[in-house]
Protein backbone atom coordinates (compact mmCIF):
# COMPACT_ATOMS: atom_id res chain seq x y z
CA UNK A 1 0.00 0.00 0.00
CA UNK A 2 2.86 2.47 0.77
CA UNK A 3 4.99 1.68 -2.47
CA UNK A 4 1.28 2.11 -4.51
CA UNK A 5 0.82 5.78 -2.84
CA UNK A 6 4.52 6.56 -4.02
CA UNK A 7 3.81 5.47 -7.11
CA UNK A 8 0.85 7.23 -7.84
CA UNK A 9 3.02 10.27 -6.72
CA UNK A 10 5.47 9.20 -9.37
CA UNK A 11 2.75 9.21 -12.18
CA UNK A 12 1.81 13.01 -11.24
CA UNK A 13 5.15 13.94 -11.09
CA UNK A 14 5.76 12.23 -14.58
CA UNK A 15 2.48 13.91 -15.98
CA UNK A 16 3.90 17.57 -15.24
CA UNK A 17 7.27 16.90 -16.76
CA UNK A 18 5.50 15.50 -19.54
CA UNK A 19 3.30 18.47 -19.86
CA UNK A 20 6.02 21.05 -19.43
CA UNK A 21 8.52 19.53 -21.99
CA UNK A 22 5.51 18.75 -24.58
CA UNK A 23 6.29 15.59 -25.06
CA UNK A 24 4.03 12.59 -26.94
CA UNK A 25 5.44 9.50 -25.71
CA UNK A 26 7.58 8.01 -22.18
CA UNK A 27 9.31 4.64 -23.47
CA UNK A 28 10.66 4.30 -20.22
CA UNK A 29 11.92 5.93 -16.40
CA UNK A 30 14.98 5.26 -15.00
CA UNK A 31 14.19 5.79 -10.78
CA UNK A 32 16.60 5.61 -8.41
CA UNK A 33 15.78 4.31 -4.63
CA UNK A 34 17.92 4.90 -1.89
CA UNK A 35 18.40 2.02 0.73
CA UNK A 36 17.30 4.41 3.38
CA UNK A 37 14.60 5.66 1.63
CA UNK A 38 12.26 3.04 3.23
CA UNK A 39 10.98 2.30 0.18
CA UNK A 40 11.22 -1.34 -0.83
CA UNK A 41 12.40 -1.79 -4.96
CA UNK A 42 10.72 -5.14 -5.35
CA UNK A 43 7.43 -3.81 -4.19
CA UNK A 44 7.58 -0.97 -6.31
CA UNK A 45 8.16 -3.14 -9.44
CA UNK A 46 5.13 -4.93 -7.95
CA UNK A 47 3.06 -2.41 -7.68
CA UNK A 48 3.88 -0.61 -10.86
CA UNK A 49 1.70 -2.10 -13.44
CA UNK A 50 -1.17 -1.46 -11.04
CA UNK A 51 -0.07 2.45 -10.43
CA UNK A 52 0.27 2.97 -14.23
CA UNK A 53 -3.06 1.07 -15.39
CA UNK A 54 -4.93 3.22 -17.64
CA UNK A 55 -2.60 6.28 -17.41
CA UNK A 56 -0.30 7.60 -20.12
CA UNK A 57 2.42 5.35 -18.57
CA UNK A 58 0.75 2.15 -19.17
CA UNK A 59 3.13 1.47 -21.55
CA UNK A 60 6.18 3.48 -20.14
CA UNK A 61 8.76 0.40 -18.94
CA UNK A 62 10.54 1.37 -15.53
CA UNK A 63 14.46 0.99 -14.32
CA UNK A 64 14.98 1.19 -10.87
CA UNK A 65 18.57 1.50 -9.57
CA UNK A 66 18.88 1.19 -5.99
CA UNK A 67 21.42 4.30 -4.39
CA UNK A 68 23.33 2.87 -1.46
CA UNK A 69 22.37 4.08 1.63
CA UNK A 70 25.34 5.87 3.09
CA UNK A 71 26.46 7.76 6.53
CA UNK A 72 28.72 9.09 8.11
CA UNK A 73 28.89 8.59 12.15
CA UNK A 74 28.39 12.12 14.05
CA UNK A 75 30.48 10.38 17.45
CA UNK A 76 33.55 9.15 15.03
CA UNK A 77 33.18 9.92 11.95
CA UNK A 78 33.27 6.95 9.95
CA UNK A 79 31.69 7.06 6.65
CA UNK A 80 29.88 3.37 5.77
CA UNK A 81 26.70 1.60 4.23
CA UNK A 82 24.50 2.05 6.89
CA UNK A 83 22.08 -0.72 5.37
CA UNK A 84 24.38 -3.20 5.18
CA UNK A 85 24.70 -2.49 8.87
CA UNK A 86 21.55 -2.22 10.63
CA UNK A 87 22.42 1.76 11.12
CA UNK A 88 24.72 0.75 13.84
CA UNK A 89 28.59 2.69 13.23
CA UNK A 90 31.29 0.30 12.60
CA UNK A 91 33.79 1.43 14.49
CA UNK A 92 32.22 2.88 17.30
CA UNK A 93 28.47 1.39 17.62
CA UNK A 94 26.83 4.81 17.31
CA UNK A 95 23.23 5.58 15.96
CA UNK A 96 23.42 9.17 15.51
CA UNK A 97 24.47 9.61 11.88
CA UNK A 98 24.08 11.70 9.09
CA UNK A 99 22.73 10.72 6.12
CA UNK A 100 24.87 11.26 2.89
CA UNK A 101 23.26 9.63 0.39
CA UNK A 102 20.37 7.29 -0.38
CA UNK A 103 17.70 9.01 1.87
CA UNK A 104 15.20 9.43 -1.27
CA UNK A 105 13.04 8.34 -4.32
CA UNK A 106 14.32 10.06 -7.82
CA UNK A 107 13.29 10.43 -10.99
CA UNK A 108 16.99 10.73 -12.97
CA UNK A 109 15.69 10.17 -16.48
CA UNK A 110 13.09 9.85 -18.66
CA UNK A 111 13.15 8.04 -22.13
CA UNK A 112 11.28 10.43 -24.74
CA UNK A 113 9.84 11.64 -27.49
CA UNK B 1 17.23 5.27 -30.73
CA UNK B 2 14.03 5.81 -33.14
CA UNK B 3 13.88 9.47 -32.31
CA UNK B 4 13.91 8.76 -28.58
CA UNK B 5 15.85 11.15 -26.77
CA UNK B 6 16.91 10.95 -22.69
CA UNK B 7 15.81 13.39 -20.37
CA UNK B 8 17.98 14.60 -17.13
CA UNK B 9 15.17 14.83 -14.68
CA UNK B 10 16.66 14.35 -11.29
CA UNK B 11 13.13 15.42 -9.34
CA UNK B 12 11.93 13.95 -6.22
CA UNK B 13 9.03 11.07 -7.30
CA UNK B 14 7.16 13.84 -4.90
CA UNK B 15 8.12 16.74 -6.31
CA UNK B 16 4.58 16.91 -8.03
CA UNK B 17 2.87 17.00 -4.68
CA UNK B 18 6.04 18.94 -2.87
CA UNK B 19 4.66 21.63 -5.48
CA UNK B 20 0.87 21.53 -4.64
CA UNK B 21 1.40 21.45 -0.96
CA UNK B 22 3.29 24.62 -1.45
CA UNK B 23 0.68 26.43 -3.33
CA UNK B 24 -1.46 25.55 -0.54
CA UNK B 25 0.26 26.54 1.98
CA UNK B 26 0.80 29.96 0.57
CA UNK B 27 -3.02 30.10 0.03
CA UNK B 28 -3.64 29.83 3.43
CA UNK B 29 -1.13 32.14 4.60
CA UNK B 30 -3.46 34.85 2.54
CA UNK B 31 -6.45 33.56 4.05
CA UNK B 32 -4.81 33.50 7.46
CA UNK B 33 -5.38 29.86 8.30
CA UNK B 34 -3.52 27.81 10.21
CA UNK B 35 -3.34 24.24 8.98
CA UNK B 36 -1.73 21.27 11.49
CA UNK B 37 -0.97 17.92 9.80
CA UNK B 38 -1.24 15.61 12.99
CA UNK B 39 0.13 12.69 12.43
CA UNK B 40 0.70 9.19 14.51
CA UNK B 41 0.30 5.32 14.68
CA UNK B 42 -2.94 4.04 15.21
CA UNK B 43 -4.20 4.50 19.53
CA UNK B 44 -1.54 6.45 20.44
CA UNK B 45 -4.26 9.03 21.11
CA UNK B 46 -4.74 11.60 18.27
CA UNK B 47 -8.72 11.85 18.84
CA UNK B 48 -8.44 12.07 22.60
CA UNK B 49 -5.54 14.92 22.41
CA UNK B 50 -7.52 17.03 19.78
CA UNK B 51 -10.54 17.18 21.90
CA UNK B 52 -8.68 17.89 25.46
CA UNK B 53 -7.33 20.69 22.94
CA UNK B 54 -10.42 21.81 21.94
CA UNK B 55 -11.31 22.21 25.11
CA UNK B 56 -8.23 23.70 26.57
CA UNK B 57 -8.67 26.37 24.18
CA UNK B 58 -12.18 27.54 25.12
CA UNK B 59 -13.00 29.50 22.07
CA UNK B 60 -9.93 31.34 22.20
CA UNK B 61 -9.25 30.38 18.96
CA UNK B 62 -12.01 28.89 15.91
CA UNK B 63 -11.36 25.25 14.88
CA UNK B 64 -11.81 22.95 11.86
CA UNK B 65 -10.96 19.30 12.36
CA UNK B 66 -10.72 17.04 9.30
CA UNK B 67 -10.74 13.56 10.66
CA UNK B 68 -8.90 11.49 7.89
CA UNK B 69 -9.46 7.61 8.28
CA UNK B 70 -9.59 4.51 6.06
CA UNK B 71 -13.44 4.29 7.11
CA UNK B 72 -15.96 4.92 9.92
CA UNK B 73 -17.05 8.34 11.02
CA UNK B 74 -16.10 7.26 15.11
CA UNK B 75 -13.89 10.20 15.33
CA UNK B 76 -15.66 12.87 13.88
CA UNK B 77 -18.69 12.44 16.13
CA UNK B 78 -16.23 12.52 19.15
CA UNK B 79 -14.52 15.32 17.93
CA UNK B 80 -17.94 16.92 17.24
CA UNK B 81 -19.29 16.52 20.47
CA UNK B 82 -16.59 19.06 21.75
CA UNK B 83 -17.43 21.83 19.79
CA UNK B 84 -15.76 21.97 16.77
CA UNK B 85 -16.77 21.91 13.52
CA UNK B 86 -15.76 18.52 12.04
CA UNK B 87 -15.81 16.80 8.44
CA UNK B 88 -14.94 13.31 7.93
CA UNK B 89 -12.58 12.25 4.98
CA UNK B 90 -12.74 8.57 3.83
CA UNK B 91 -9.19 7.87 2.20
CA UNK B 92 -10.66 5.08 0.05
CA UNK B 93 -8.08 2.95 1.89
CA UNK B 94 -5.15 4.80 0.86
CA UNK B 95 -2.88 5.61 4.01
CA UNK B 96 -1.53 9.08 3.98
CA UNK B 97 -2.78 12.06 1.84
CA UNK B 98 -1.25 14.32 0.06
CA UNK B 99 -1.89 18.16 -0.64
CA UNK B 100 -4.69 17.59 -3.37
CA UNK B 101 -7.11 15.50 -0.89
CA UNK B 102 -6.12 17.91 1.77
CA UNK B 103 -7.12 21.09 -0.26
CA UNK B 104 -10.84 18.93 -1.07
CA UNK B 105 -11.10 18.25 2.59
CA UNK B 106 -10.75 22.02 3.43
CA UNK B 107 -13.34 23.23 0.86
CA UNK B 108 -15.38 20.60 2.29
CA UNK B 109 -14.74 21.63 5.91
CA UNK B 110 -15.39 25.50 4.65
CA UNK B 111 -12.48 27.74 6.17
CA UNK B 112 -13.94 30.94 6.67
CA UNK B 113 -14.69 30.94 9.65
CA UNK B 114 -11.71 28.83 10.83
CA UNK B 115 -8.46 29.88 12.52
CA UNK B 116 -6.94 26.50 13.25
CA UNK B 117 -7.25 23.53 10.97
CA UNK B 118 -6.81 20.53 11.82
CA UNK B 119 -6.20 17.17 9.73
CA UNK B 120 -5.89 14.49 11.96
CA UNK B 121 -3.88 11.86 9.55
CA UNK B 122 -4.44 8.14 8.88
CA UNK B 123 -2.62 6.36 11.52
CA UNK B 124 0.23 5.50 10.03
CA UNK B 125 3.81 6.65 10.72
CA UNK B 126 5.21 5.83 7.08
CA UNK B 127 3.16 6.97 4.72
CA UNK B 128 1.46 10.63 5.87
CA UNK B 129 5.25 11.42 6.57
CA UNK B 130 6.36 11.26 2.77
CA UNK B 131 3.38 13.29 1.60
CA UNK B 132 3.58 17.35 2.35
CA UNK B 133 0.03 17.85 3.25
CA UNK B 134 0.47 21.49 2.71
CA UNK B 135 -0.25 22.08 6.83
CA UNK B 136 2.30 25.01 8.31
CA UNK B 137 3.89 22.86 10.80
CA UNK B 138 3.27 19.08 11.43
CA UNK B 139 2.83 17.59 14.81
CA UNK B 140 2.93 13.93 15.78
CA UNK B 141 2.01 11.99 18.85
CA UNK B 142 4.34 9.30 20.01
CA UNK B 143 2.23 7.20 23.34
CA UNK B 144 4.23 5.87 26.08
CA UNK B 145 3.62 2.33 25.39
CA UNK B 146 4.98 2.59 22.22
CA UNK B 147 8.48 2.83 23.42
CA UNK B 148 11.36 4.76 23.71
CA UNK B 149 12.76 3.56 20.30
CA UNK B 150 10.27 4.34 17.95
CA UNK B 151 12.18 7.22 16.77
CA UNK B 152 14.95 4.95 15.77
CA UNK B 153 12.56 2.30 13.61
CA UNK B 154 10.30 5.26 12.03
CA UNK B 155 13.10 7.84 11.64
CA UNK B 156 11.38 9.76 8.42
CA UNK B 157 8.48 10.94 10.30
CA UNK B 158 10.35 12.41 13.47
CA UNK B 159 12.62 14.30 10.66
CA UNK B 160 9.82 15.71 9.58
CA UNK B 161 7.95 16.76 12.64
CA UNK B 162 8.01 20.56 14.35
CA UNK B 163 7.00 19.55 17.08
CA UNK B 164 6.37 15.83 19.22
CA UNK B 165 3.88 15.10 21.43
CA UNK B 166 4.82 12.35 24.33
CA UNK B 167 1.00 10.94 25.47
CA UNK B 168 -0.19 8.97 27.98
CA UNK B 169 2.78 9.80 31.05
CA UNK B 170 0.06 8.54 33.21
CA UNK B 171 0.89 4.98 32.41
CA UNK B 172 5.18 6.04 32.52
CA UNK B 173 5.30 3.58 35.68
CA UNK B 174 3.88 0.69 34.31
CA UNK B 175 6.49 0.38 31.28
CA UNK B 176 10.16 0.41 30.27
CA UNK B 177 10.41 3.96 28.44
CA UNK B 178 13.13 6.30 29.78
CA UNK B 179 11.83 10.04 28.92
CA UNK B 180 15.51 11.13 27.76
CA UNK B 181 16.52 8.44 25.98
CA UNK B 182 13.60 8.88 23.51
CA UNK B 183 14.19 12.65 23.34
CA UNK B 184 17.94 11.88 22.42
CA UNK B 185 16.48 9.47 20.04
CA UNK B 186 14.22 12.08 18.55
CA UNK B 187 16.93 15.19 18.56
CA UNK B 188 19.19 12.32 16.39
CA UNK B 189 16.91 12.13 13.73
CA UNK B 190 15.54 15.97 14.29
CA UNK B 191 17.34 18.65 16.37
CA UNK B 192 14.79 21.05 15.79
CA UNK B 193 12.07 19.21 17.06
CA UNK B 194 10.46 20.16 19.92
CA UNK B 195 9.25 17.96 22.75
CA UNK B 196 6.32 18.17 25.08
CA UNK B 197 5.20 15.22 27.31
CA UNK B 198 1.52 15.36 27.68
CA UNK B 199 -1.26 13.19 29.14
CA UNK B 200 -4.79 13.79 26.58
CA UNK B 201 -5.94 11.77 30.35
CA UNK B 202 -5.28 13.53 33.03
CA UNK B 203 -4.49 16.78 31.11
CA UNK B 204 -0.45 17.04 31.86
CA UNK B 205 1.39 19.23 29.63
CA UNK B 206 -1.76 19.84 27.67
CA UNK B 207 -0.93 23.66 28.81
CA UNK B 208 2.17 23.66 27.54
CA UNK B 209 1.13 22.35 23.68
CA UNK B 210 -1.60 24.60 23.71
CA UNK B 211 0.93 27.85 24.30
CA UNK B 212 2.99 26.33 21.24
CA UNK B 213 -0.28 26.00 19.34
CA UNK B 214 -1.14 29.49 20.16
CA UNK B 215 1.87 31.25 19.20
CA UNK B 216 2.60 29.47 16.11
CA UNK B 217 -0.78 30.10 14.96
CA UNK B 218 -0.11 34.08 15.95
CA UNK B 219 2.82 33.97 13.99
CA UNK B 220 1.55 33.08 10.68
CA UNK B 221 -1.48 35.00 11.25
CA UNK B 222 1.18 37.94 10.81
CA UNK B 223 1.53 39.33 7.53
Amino acid sequence: MHELGVLNALVHTVEGIVREEGLTEVEKIVIEVGELSGIVPRYIEQCYPAAVYKTFMEKTALELVVVPGIVKCRECGRVFNAAANDLYCLDCGGQNLEILEGNDMIVKEIVCR
Amino acid sequence: MNGFKVLQVKQSVFADNDRRAEELRQELKKQRVFLLNLMSSPGAGKTTLLSRTIEALDGKLKVGVMEADIDSDVDARTIESFGAKVIQLHTGGMCHLDADMTRQGLEALGTGDVELAVLENVGNLVCPAEFDTGAVKNAMILSVPEGDDKPLKYPLIFSVCDVVLINKTDVLPYFDFDMEKCAANIRMRNPKAKIIPVCARTGEGIDAWVGWLCDEVTKWKKP
